[in-house]
């Protein structure tokens, strides 16, 4: 109970600090958001009017203050370019995100954990070496780049899946159907980076004294790597699925452009670029609390993984 | 050690039996993930018409719209008193069905059609809307940035539900265009506006269109359904979806696999090239309305000589930047007005690339070596054309300076009208008015458009008003045109052109000059 209170008490701390960077960062940013709204043609007036509509005549700091009073009672204000509330445009986009960024991983860690445990366990080999350079590759290749190599490949030449990774109505299989690429492009390069930090925890953990003890206590080899060195290397692997998702969403923003795919990422993207403060802060928000929450809930799994960190 | 390294290397060994299997596992589990595709299902064939949009669209309501997106979907879904015949820019009847204009050009009585309804049982259509959308523009209040459009107008009366009479302050011969279906011009519902409210309206647009709004899927999607009682008859397909696809690459290979059906906003040289060569699809082109203008600062040093700006005019290579650059996709501009106006001349001085005149004029004023700075906003394509420019500056002994800025510092900076030089086209309606009041009018200098300060032509703007007659106007818009060329307050780069593609399914489709299209003549073929 004490450690879901303070698990909360923390989350509340994190999301606060991030809103209100937030909130003054997006200010700094030079630009007017009725000037964004209106266009080019929009009079001295007509501007002046927006502002006070939208409450932007106000100094900063009296904004702020109206702002964490609303946001404390539920309200995160409206976008200033469709006027809806903040908040509900941004959980529309919520699951074509969430979507993405959970598909990603589970690519990622399909591909990623297995891999990095092969090279671990064949450190020097052949096959150690061309899957660690292939995952070099993996991490340095750009991921927008990936998605369009993919698209060119998948989509054009061969016509294997929809150029557009988002289909208008249809069933599950036509909505699976547009996911596998980016889905399967963001999986592959977040599966480079768990492949080369799964290799590290796992040698780490092969080169132990109990891992050498099994051995000469004649354990069966499979036994040693799947059961007894994997189960010790599974908390810092775990830490590695919980900093690659906050790594997915992120990558999401790119895979979402490439892909035309809606989701929250874009929606940040364009917000920024209208200047509409309350949406890039909803944004934020919601992208914070996602972050902060899967990997509170991967502290509660370490507990599961090695009950020793329950304790702590 | 030495002899723990071999019994580990030799464990190795033994184990590689059971790796090898494992990673065969493996590897087919990744050809499956990446190859594991299955081929592209046929679409089926309902009369659905799926447009490409480059980005998502914001507000519909025609006092406060902007952009090319909003004012796409909007074509659809309002009708205007008048509007540019699509092929010929001539200005024709829509909810009007014909006018008269007084003796002296300042009363327009106009007859509306009969029998209009608004969308979603909003009742019918009368002259007392068109009164309440006009003055809806006009109020500050609604804070619209297209009340200067329609400032000329002093009294909307409405005699009959039929009938609208417009009383101008002063003669002016452009007026039909102010009221033209675009902006301002689209008719808006008293009673929808009253119901929805102002703030909501803006993406529940109530019109008398061939579509009807349906739903708006942020990020995603716009959906409109066909108005089965448009008055000038049912429009071909059952419903019309405007699909958000950013990437102009993505949406080209989205067209030629049959995702899409329209390309709308066809920009990037290489994907119309790419998409022309292809021939798997039918690329349109047309001059559009605005041309792409370097702004040159008079009231800044040394800019305010008019041989300076004639030498920088003749140091910028043109044609070369549109056949390098655009791959020959832009054209060249001889004024700031495009061939799609019915007031353009090319009876203008012109200013052909000669680096050598150049730094023959430049020496005449007594300038020696200088730094200019060239602002652009950070978009495609103008953050990139600087660089030539510059390039061609630098070999008249200009030193121009780069300065590319995120479009929001951009305008701020325009804004100001500190700037030395800024890049500005003015996207419309084949109305001349438009640029010319915009770009060169004392009224619109900074925070307008007029970041030259440029103020030679007051005295033709006011004959431009009182021309009456069609080959009077063409006279005075003919002189503005050379004054304004022969003092380079602006140096136009090129004439855009609007490229449109789509597939063979889609027949009957008519492009427009005002960056924007129809729907309503489309009908989709039978695959």
């Amino acid at each position: 109970m004490d450690r879901l209170l303070r698990q909360l008490s923390q989350l509340a701390i994190t999301v606060f600090g991030i809103v209100t960077v937030t909130f003054f960062l997006v200010r700094m940013i030079p630009g007017d958001p009725a000037q964004y709204m209106l266009g080019d043609y929009a009079t001295e007036e007509a501007l002046a009017t927006l502002r006070a509509q939208l409450g932007l005549d106000q100094p900063v700091y009296v904004q702020y203050g109206l702002y964490v009073l609303r946001a404390v009672t539920g309200d995160f204000g409206s976008s200033v370019v469709t006027g809806r509330p903040a908040l509900e445009e941004i959980l529309f986009s919520l699951p074509d995100s969430a979507i993405l960024a959970f598909a990603g991983l589970v690519v990622a860690v399909v591909i990623g954990i297995p891999l990095g445990i092969l090279t671990a366990e064949r450190q020097g080999s052949w096959s150690d070496m061309l899957i660690m350079i292939v995952a070099l590759f993996g991490i340095s290749f750009p991921v927008f780049w990936l998605g369009l190599a993919s698209v060119l490949l998948f989509s054009q030449e061969l016509k294997w899946f929809p150029a557009l990774g988002a289909s208008s109505g249809g069933g599950l299989l036509t909505h699976l159907h547009h996911l596998v690429l980016p889905a399967g492009v963001l999986g592959i390069s977040v599966a480079a980076y768990i492949t080369r930090l799964t290799r590290s925890a796992m040698l780490e953990v092969l080169g132990q004294d109990c891992i050498r003890v099994a051995r000469a206590m004649g354990v069966p080899e499979r036994r040693v790597v799947w059961r007894l060195a994997l189960k010790n290397a599974l908390v810092p692997i775990l830490a590695i699925v919980g900093v690659t998702f906050a790594w997915s969403l992120g990558s999401a923003i790119l895979i979402e452009v490439v892909f035309s795919r809606p989701g929250i990422g874009s929606m940040i993207l364009k917000a920024v670029s209208a200047r509409d403060y309350q949406l890039v802060q909803a944004g934020v928000l919601v992208l914070a609390v996602a972050v902060v929450l899967v990997n509170s809930l991967l502290d509660l799994a370490y507990g599961l993984v090695d009950p020793r960190l329950s304790t702590r | 050690m030495d002899g723990i390294n071999r019994k580990e290397r030799a464990g190795r060994i033994e184990r590689s039996g059971v790796n090898r299997r494992q990673f065969g596992t493996l590897l087919a589990a990744g050809a499956l993930v990446a190859g594991g595709g299955w081929p592209l299902p046929a679409s089926a064939a309902p009369p659905v018409l799926r447009v490409r949009i480059g980005s998502d669209i914001g507000n519909l309501d025609p006092a406060r719209i902007f952009q090319i997106e909003n004012q796409t979907v909007a074509t659809q879904i309002f009708n205007g008193l008048v509007k540019y015949d699509e092929a010929s820019n001539a200005i024709v009847p829509d909810l009007a069905t014909g006018w008269e204009v007084s003796s002296d050009g300042t009363v327009y009585s106009f007859a509306l059609r009969s029998g209009v309804t608004w969308h979603k049982g909003f009742g019918p259509f009368t002259s007392d809307d068109v009164k309440f959308s006009f003055e809806r523009v006009l109020d500050p209040q609604t804070g619209s940035s297209y009340s200067g459009q329609l400032a000329s107008i002093k009294s909307i009366e409405t005699p009959s539900p039929d009938k609208v009479v417009i009383t101008l302050k002063e003669p002016n011969s452009g007026f039909l265009h102010k009221v033209s279906a675009f902006n301002q011009g689209w008719i808006v519902s008293r009673k929808a506006l009253g119901e929805i409210g102002d703030k909501a309206f803006a993406l529940n647009p109530i019109g008398t269109g061939p579509f009807v709004f349906q739903n708006w899927a942020p990020g995603r999607e716009v959906k409109l359904s066909a108005n089965k009682d448009y008055f000038a008859g049912a429009p071909k397909v059952e419903e019309v979806q405007f699909r958000v696809i950013k990437d102009e690459t993505a949406a080209a290979i989205a067209l030629e696999n049959g995702e899409i059906d329209i390309f709308f906003g066809l920009q990037q040289p290489e994907v119309i090239q790419r998409l022309k060569g292809g021939g798997l699809v039918t690329v349109h082109d047309r001059d559009a309305n605005h041309t792409i203008n370097l702004v040159l600062n008079t009231s800044i040093k040394p800019l305010g000589d008019v041989r300076v700006r004639q030498a920088i005019y003749h140091a910028i290579n043109r044609k070369a930047l549109i056949d390098g650059f655009f791959k020959g996709t832009k054209s060249e501009a001889s004024g700031f007005l495009t061939s799609s106006f019915q007031e353009f001349t090319d009876q203008v001085p012109l200013f052909p690339y000669d680096p050598a005149k150049a730094k023959a004029l430049l020496k005449e004023a007594g300038v020696g070596s200088f730094t200019l700075d060239l602002v652009a906003p950070g978009a495609n394509p103008y953050d990139k054309i600087v660089v030539p420019i510059a390039s061609d500056l630098a070999a008249v002994g200009i030193d121009a300076k780069i300065k590319v800025l995120e479009r929001g510092a951009y305008l701020q900076a325009r804004n100001k009208g500190t700037v030395p030089t800024c890049i500005t086209g003015v996207v419309g309606a084949p109305d001349p008015d438009s640029p010319i009041l915009s770009l060169f009018a004392k009224s619109s200098f900074p925070p307008g458009l007029n970041t030259a300060h440029y103020e030679g032509i007051e005295d033709l703007i006011a004959a431009a008003r009182n021309a009456q007659g069609d080959a009077a106007r063409k006279e005075v818009y003919g002189k503005i045109q050379a004054k304004v060329m022969g003092d380079v307050p602006v140096i136009p780069l090129y004439a855009d052109h609007l490229y449109i593609a789509h597939t063979k399914k889609v027949s009957g489709f008519v492009q427009n000059s005002l960056f924007t299209m129809s729907a309503y003549p489309v009908s989709l073929l039978e695959a």
